[in-house]
């Protein structure tokens, strides 16, 4: 194993890492207000499609990726108010959610194109792509940071600003002590269900980032469910680290990498297999972390 | 039970769905409007082309079957509290086990069917149970792990129907086992159409659901675990066991669905059968829509089989994408969950906390 390939590993683990670090951070809110949001999917999803959809009629970046993160941000509203206003069952919503974005975007995709299942034209414009201008030299580090996106860097930033937000100021403290106990701080003046609703549609809209950098970034095409199981990729991610920000990169990153190998290896092993690798290693990394922080991880996800 | 009492139950039951069904269908015009068509003519062909014909009657039924069992699966384990979303790798890995059961061992055919059926059963009970005992373990989500085993199951499956079990007669082209041997094959139940004893064994599937339920002391159990785990815990539930029975049972229960579409209508596994055709997802709606009782479940099923045959045959002469189907269902999950939320509200709002938020 020669040290190109190694990088061109690394390259495809940082770029595998963007959509499940972003959807994993939107998980991580969720999970700090107290709500049980698995939704994630579809918040995705439908990002997916409509990036895809606007970058295909408009050919600008820009008004893609706001598609993207708006649809996302969209079902997130939906999830916001069924579920935590009007208290209806999270996995009803979710599972119901998941399954109307994946049904719903393969409907629109033959209305609107007249196409099905595959929406890929050469004029699809992809995300801004940095080749850092020394680094582009450096025989290894050049290789590894080949092409990434825009996205690829600024979902790392993201997730600090996030940390920031919630561990070091007074409305991020708001906003933890929902997640703690809601009636305590209801009873201290905190408009608990108002933040709840708001994280859930910053989860939204996170996620709906992170399915843009899916379908606008190695590749740039929407296929139908193309998120394959991501979302719930991210509730682990969000799960093994601890709902914290910048724990949640570690975890993404390690996700990033199983997808990254398994990639690698389909020139060796057949890709039905290699494609088992991150499902595997999703259940494989929760129960090796499973004794690590359990307190914490409870009150995050459930028993169910 | 007297005529009275079962119509009833059945009204208690289709209640709620009904009015969501209702809504569901203005959404659904809504959409066909926004393709151009008119609404009314869209769900004339629709239903005509699945209920209101022998032929497609006898389609909806065959495609119902699946649905049903997988439904009955999913209400098992959530009745019970455990969200089970793997029915459908459960489905795979018990339905390949029976295929290759089917394919590879001796004996007089009604043995042999029967061995091969109940090693279908082992195998997606199995593949049921390594979640809950991560869950009982390691306090593994199982949200998590019956979802991503779902993956491993379909991905497992391919590889082995794309080089060791494919089947090379023929052009070899089509990513599939080999037939079973005919004496092994479910009797057809119609000359016309593929209608098959496949669907016996989904009334079977809900009888034994309905016993299990209101019969037994395992079924006041696995409720009570889902409906008030420290109270059941305070009964002196072992729930350990009951979660280990209930997801095994699930587990079992979703092997037949693909078992029963093997042995009755395909009669040899094919590649992503199973999968492409969502009969698990739209058994977890059916599920959902009928809150969870087995005679609804039953009812709800026949009637989403028949949307998905109706949206295809709309497809055919219409040009409306059949996923308009997909939609109206998930549609009508969302309102009656939606429903059940304003019933809860008014009458006690603790209850629908326990159904919802607090379980979470």
């Amino acid at each position: 194993m020669n040290s190109a390939y190694i990088a061109s590993i690394l390259n495809s683990t940082l770029r595998s890492t963007t959509p499940i670090l972003l959807a994993a951070l939107g998980s991580a809110i969720c999970s700090r207000v107290g709500v049980f949001n698995i939704a994630l999917e579809a918040q995705m999803l439908i990002a997916c499609f409509f990036s895809i959809a606007v970058n295909y009629t408009t050919g600008s970046v820009l008004l893609s990726v706001a598609a993207g993160v708006l649809s996302g941000a969209l079902v997130g509203l939906v999830v916001a108010v069924l579920q935590v206003k009007y208290r209806a069952a999270d996995m009803v919503i979710g599972t119901s959610l998941n399954l109307l974005v994946q049904g719903g975007t393969t409907f629109l995709l033959y209305l609107l194109f007249g196409l099905r299942g595959v929406l890929n034209d050469p004029k699809l414009v992809s995300l801004t792509k940095i080749n850092l201008p020394l680094i582009r030299d450096i025989p290894f580090l050049g290789r590894a940071l080949e092409n990434l996106t825009i996205l690829d860097y600024l979902c790392y930033f993201i997730a600090a600003a996030l940390f920031v937000y919630l561990f070091k100021t007074v409305s991020g403290y708001r906003t933890l002590s929902v997640g703690i106990n809601k009636a305590a701080a209801e009873s201290l003046g905190t408009k608990a269900t108002r933040i709840q609703m708001r994280m859930v549609v910053l989860s939204g809209a996170l996620c709906g980032l992170g399915g843009t950098a899916l379908s606008m970034g190695q590749v740039i095409m929407f296929t139908e469910n193309m998120t394959s199981g991501r979302g719930f990729i991210a509730m682990a991610a969000a799960s093994l680290g601890m709902s914290h920000p910048l724990l949640t990169i570690l975890s993404s990153l390690f996700f990033g990498l199983c997808q990254g190998v398994g990639l690698a290896l389909q020139t060796v092993i057949k890709s039905q297999l290699t494609m088992t690798l991150p499902y595997i290693a999703t259940i494989v990394a929760l129960v090796v972390f499973s004794r690590r922080g359990s307190g914490t991880k409870k009150k995050s996800l459930p028993k169910a | 039970m007297k005529p009275s009492e079962l119509a009833g139950r059945l009204w208690r039951a289709l209640r709620q769905p009904l009015v969501a069904t209702v809504f569901g269908l203005l959404v659904g015009a809504a959409v066909i409007l926004a393709c151009g068509q008119n609404p009314g003519a869209v769900y004339l062909e629709m239903f005509t082309k699945s209920f209101f014909s022998p032929y497609y009657l006898f389609s909806t039924l065959t495609r119902a079957t699946p649905i049903i069992i997988c439904a009955m699966a999913t209400g098992m384990a959530w009745r019970a509290g455990y969200i089970n979303i793997g029915v459908e790798g459960q489905m795979v890995a018990g339905t390949f086990a029976a295929t290759v059961a089917a394919l590879y061992l001796p004996g007089p055919p009604p043995l042999a069917a029967l061995l091969a059926w109940l090693i279908g059963m082992a195998a997606g009970a199995l593949y049921a149970l390594l979640p809950a005992v991560l869950n009982w373990k390691f306090q593994v989500s199982m949200v998590i792990t019956t979802l991503m085993l779902n993956y491993v199951a379909n991905n497992l499956a391919s590889y082995f129907v794309t080089y060791p079990l494919k089947d090379t007669s023929g052009d070899g082209l089509a990513l599939q086992t080999p037939e079973i041997a005919e004496a092994l094959r479910l009797p057809r139940l119609s000359s016309t159409s593929t209608f098959n004893a496949g669907f016996l064994i989904a009334v079977a599937v809900l009888l034994f659901m309905l016993f299990v339920t209101k019969k037994t002391v395992f079924g006041y159990e696995s409720k009570m675990g889902g409906f008030n785990p420290s109270f059941a815990r305070y009964g002196g539930t072992k729930q350990v066991k009951v979660m280990m029975i209930t997801m095994a049972l699930s587990g079992a229960i979703a092997s037949l669905a693909g078992t029963a579409e093997v042995f009755g209508l395909k009669f040899r596994y094919a590649d992503n059968m199973l999968s492409s055709t969502s009969y698990a997802w739209t058994g977890l709606m059916a599920a959902l829509i009928a809150d969870l009782d087995p005679l609804g479940m039953f009812f709800v099923s026949i009637f989403l089989s028949g949307l998905q045959i109706g949206g295809s045959a709309i497809q055919r002469s219409l040009g409306i994408p059949l996923e308009i189907a997909t939609i109206i269902q998930c549609c009508i999950t969302l309102f009656v969950s939606v429903k059940l939320v304003f019933r809860l509200t008014r009458k006690q709002s603790a209850k629908a906390e326990a159904k919802g938020g607090a379980q979470a």
